[in-house]
């Protein structure tokens, strides 16, 4: 039995709500670890910001005021004494907090290794809601912030037509990152469906406390309705047509289908927490009906059901990275105190300042929750020949006829005709399971439920759970 | 209270209450499987498909031929229950290995085909030793591991989808006019005198024979009409890889290949009552002899893992007894209810209607279990 | 399909991709130097043969599975590219 470091607090995730807590935690003299799959900190919203800031200067000064402060935080982060495993894959927590992880390839060892840990803070961030459609594998279609990772990370662009869908603030703020540099768009087609602003405007009022915010996607509003791509509201049908690669997309606004042609299509529908570790540690779940999705049981600490396992940022609920960096402080003063470095009081007065700007900062997320919640077509695809998990390539037709033979729970489900069994894990798939089960028999997901997450985390070959390299 | 009428009420509805309901119904009677739907800790949900023969019934002739011949008349059962309900079950009578690492292991395993031949009823033994070159010869599109000696093979040894062959015993079951009452936990059960009274939280049912069929919670439901029926359980974890392309036709009794191509690992027995994790510590030591069976498996991923129950009677061999204090009211419990499925859908339902019993029938009675102070 | 608006001062990185020689930009990861060298398409469906490529970027689709070095299914998209990486396409996991 290899014996494994010991550290007060291992964060797993080094995005605003990683590096926040870590930053904390070092203050209040906690022995931090923090472990990332990602080559590099920032997370998904500030991928890649070290090397932007010092390799390519104008461009980092074009994403704005915003990753400025990040770039502080960053630099607080580095020198904050914090441990810091990049390229670090976990793939097992055990109910002790053993944490198993492995370095990727690049890492110079596959050997798995291990930590122990007093508390866990999670910061593993959001993914982008799976938006199942008729064509989706196609090589060329991608998740709409695959096309800014690939600019932020590795300075890619887009090289012929891009044609981009969905609803939400991201694919806005995309497309217009796309314009700055001179990307061809082909077409934005919008599937938010019309009369939501009508049905988001009750909670306007609230969300001008983060005016800034508002003002900003305004003016990105504008700036793609002046720029001279063909804009279409209201989409309700989508397909991606080709052979080896996308070629076109069809879609269908007013009862009427159209078509353009793309080289790229990119798709955005919203974005969940990612559950995976919460879930396979075990830790309770609620559904948030807004946004349908389940988000692990929080405190206002960010606590989890179980002892000494907490959450921050975007993995608990989503609201952006200015929330996410402050949630990662509070949970840090909150293991200072589970340790017993600071009284409940002595806790409480540092929180209190993170906590004013918190409020401030969640003030708009109900409105935009509302302004961008998910749309039917796309949680329960209409055309029952769409895969809905990529990996065993299982579509709505095999779903919703197992379910009228009397299989009722995604497990069942999944044991019947393989949904979630590959190696993503049923991350693209999880959640349109537990919709398309939900709709064939008349309950919301909320009963349906989800499926269980169990380890590994992430896939291991045997030869590396066996110890070998 | 609603009331309902069966002629036989089966208290649990896994693999072997859905076996005794699909040859009951089969056999003209009205059946009713309760079930208390504890998805956690029903072992028909986490087994791992084996229809085996080779190494069971040591100590126990009567098992190990009852073992047989269930495997013998498996194909001919699968055949029937897939044509009635139009299911597949998978099955295939692969034969089957139990792998030897090393001399000793050899000698070892040689020694205890030896012993059971000699304990067997008929003198033969449907198992023999085979070298490794034979062995690899029968297995060309896998490599042994360097440290296989050999190992012993039964041609009698096959896998299943135990999942598909659940539903399918259901769906015969309710074809054949059965009813399947999920949902229901047995609070009290009263002997009547034309048969049992027995009551959940929300449903009277009265039937003139019951039969428990409730895993680890016989000992408890079966003490209630005065049988004693010990079941204990016993932890096994399983692995399960990404799919890859089919290598391996055969099965061990660690080591199977779907029929999608995934690997499944297994196996553990562990005393850690109703603890349902995996544990990094089994979970390495299943990769690692899966590993040095089949060193080609090194690179395979492992997408998922669990751990599930095994119901085991104090020698770990079955249980079919008939109450004597409440005739009528019967208690079966095997940990190989897949294996077995073939004869608890024909013998067993002869035995619970009619009281016809097989030869040697007496040997699965639960009074092997009194040891007596003095001896 | 992707290009990129290159630096002349970043340094180059040179590897291959099922034995050809290719160019990649420091910092890169392997998803992106092989879709900037022109490689989308990056394996088959192990369920029907359609042609896959690279899809979330992060980590979470396990779509751009790629050998790097000898080490089968890698995410392509979370490793970094290195000089003389030897990337080849998705082969049989147990390898032939």
């Amino acid at each position: 039995m290899p014996s494994y470091p010991e550290y007060d607090y291992v964060i797993i995730g080094s995005g605003p709500a990683g590096m926040a807590a870590a930053v904390t935690a070092r203050q209040q003299g906690l022995s931090v670890l923090v472990l990332d799959e990602q080559p590099a900190v920032g997370g998904q919203i500030y991928r890649n910001l070290e090397a932007l800031e010092s390799d390519r200067p104008d461009e980092f000064r074009k994403l704005g005021a915003e990753y400025q402060t990040a770039s502080e935080l960053v630099r607080a982060f580095r020198q904050s004494g914090a441990e810091h495993l990049r390229g670090r894959s976990v793939w097992q927590i055990d109910p002790d907090l053993t944490i198993r992880h492995l370095g990727l390839v690049d890492s110079g060892t596959t050997v798995p290794s291990g930590c122990r840990a007093k508390r866990l803070l999670i910061a593993i961030g959001a993914m982008e809601r799976p938006m199942p459609l008729p064509g989706w594998t196609l090589p060329g279609v991608m998740a709409c912030t695959a096309a800014d990772v690939l600019y932020k990370s590795s300075g890619l662009l887009p090289s012929g037509q891009v044609v981009l869908a969905g609803s939400g603030p991201l694919l806005l703020l995309i497309a217009c990152r796309l314009l700055d540099a001179g990307v061809s768009i082909g077409a934005f087609l919008d599937t938010n469906p019309r009369g939501s602003l009508l049905k988001a405007l009750p909670l306007l009022p609230d969300a001008l406390k983060a005016a800034g915010y508002l003002t900003k996607g305004a003016g990105m509003l504008w700036k793609l309705y002046t720029s001279g791509i063909p804009v279409h509201s209201g989409v309700d049908g989508l397909e991606a047509v080709g052979d080896e690669q996308v070629k076109k997309v069809r879609f269908r606004k007013e009862g009427q289908w159209h078509e353009v042609e793309t080289d790229l299509f990119l798709l955005h529908h919203g974005v969940v927490p990612n559950v995976q570790i919460t879930r396979q540690l075990g830790c309770e779940h609620r559904w948030y009906e807004p946004q349908r999705y389940w988000e692990p049981v929080l405190d206002e600490w960010g606590n989890t059901t179980l002892d000494n396992v907490a959450v921050a940022g975007d993995c608990g609920r989503v609201c952006g990275a200015a929330v996410s960096e402050l949630s990662g402080h509070l949970a840090a003063l909150e293991t200072a105190r589970a340790l017993g470095r600071l009284s409940p009081t002595g806790r409480d007065a540092a929180a209190a300042p993170f906590r004013t700007q918190l409020a401030r900062q969640k003030a708009v997320r109900p409105f935009l929750d509302a302004l961008f919640a998910p749309a039917q077509p796309w949680l329960v695809p209409e055309n029952e020949d769409t895969v809905v998990c990529r990996c065993e390539e299982v579509r709505v037709r095999d779903l919703r006829t197992v379910v009228q033979h009397g299989v009722q729970g995604p497990d069942r489900v999944k044991s019947m005709i393989r949904c979630g069994m590959g190696p993503c894990q049923a991350r693209m798939c999880g959640l349109t399971v537990s919709e398309v089960i939900a709709d064939e028999r008349q309950l919301s997901p909320e009963d349906v439920g989800y499926f269980r997450i169990r380890s590994p985390i992430k896939p291991v070959t045997l030869a590396q759970l066996a110890g070998l390299d | 209270m609603n009331q309902e009428q069966a002629d036989v009420v089966i208290i649990g509805g896994g693999v072997i209450g859905a076996s005794l309901g699909y040859g009951l119904t089969k056999r003209q009677a009205r059946v009713i499987i309760l079930d208390r739907e504890d998805f956690r800790l029903t072992a028909s949900r986490g087994n791992f498909g084996l229809v085996w023969v080779q190494s069971k019934g040591f100590g126990m002739p009567r098992y190990a031929q009852w073992s047989q011949e269930a495997a013998e008349r498996w194909p001919a059962f699968s055949e029937q229950l897939e044509s009635e309900t139009g299911l597949a079950l998978s099955y295939q009578q692969t034969g089957g290995f139990e792998m030897c690492l090393g001399e000793e292991e050899f000698a070892q395993r040689e020694a205890f085909l030896e012993q059971m031949r000699q304990q067997s009823l008929t003198g033969t033994y449907p198992c023999t030793m085979m070298t490794r070159e034979a062995m690899q010869e029968r297995m060309p599109r896998i490599e042994l591991g360097p440290r296989v000696s050999g190992g012993s093979f039964c041609a009698y040894d096959g896998i299943v989808n135990p999942l598909h062959l659940l539903k399918a015993l259901h769906e015969g079951f309710a074809q054949q006019g059965g009813e399947f009452h999920p949902g229901h936990t047995v609070q009290t059960i009263r002997p009547t005198g034309r048969g049992f009274q027995i009551e959940t939280e929300t449903q009277r049912y009265e039937a003139a024979k019951l039969v428990f069929a409730s895993g680890l919670a016989t000992t408890q439901l079966a003490g209630l009409v005065g049988l004693q029926v010990p079941v204990a359980p016993q932890r096994g974890q399983v692995l399960v890889t990404e799919r890859t392309e089919r290598i391996f036709p055969f099965a061990t009794g660690r080591i199977r290949q779907n029929a999608d191509g995934s690997f499944m690992l297994g196996a553990s027995h562990e005393d850690v009552g109703y603890d349902l994790a995996t544990t990094n510590e089994v979970m390495q030591e299943i990769a690692t002899h899966a590993i040095e069976v089949f060193p080609a498996l090194k690179q395979l991923q492992l997408i998922r893992s669990w751990g599930a129950l095994r119901v085991l009677t104090p020698d770990q061999k079955p249980v079919y007894v008939e109450s004597e204090a409440c005739p009528g009211a019967y208690a079966v419990t095997s940990h190989s209810g897949v294996s077995l499925a073939s004869l608890h859908s024909t013998y067993l339902p002869e035995w619970i209607l009619n009281g016809q019993t097989q030869p040697g029938f007496d040997a699965f009675h639960p009074r092997r279990f009194d040891v007596s102070p003095a001896a | 399909m992707f290009h990129q608006p290159r630096d002349p001062r970043s340094p180059s990185v040179p590897f291959t991709f099922e034995g050809q020689a290719c160019e990649a930009t420091a910092g890169q990861t392997v998803a992106a130097a092989l879709m900037g060298a022109g490689h989308l398409t990056l394996r088959e469906s192990i369920v029907s043969g359609s042609p896959r490529a690279a899809y979330c970027m992060m980590g979470v689709c396990f779509e751009c599975l790629v050998e790097i070095d000898g080490h089968p299914n890698q995410q392509a998209c979370m490793v970094l590219i290195r000089e003389g990486m030897q990337i080849k396409r998705q082969s049989r996991p147990l390898g032939e």
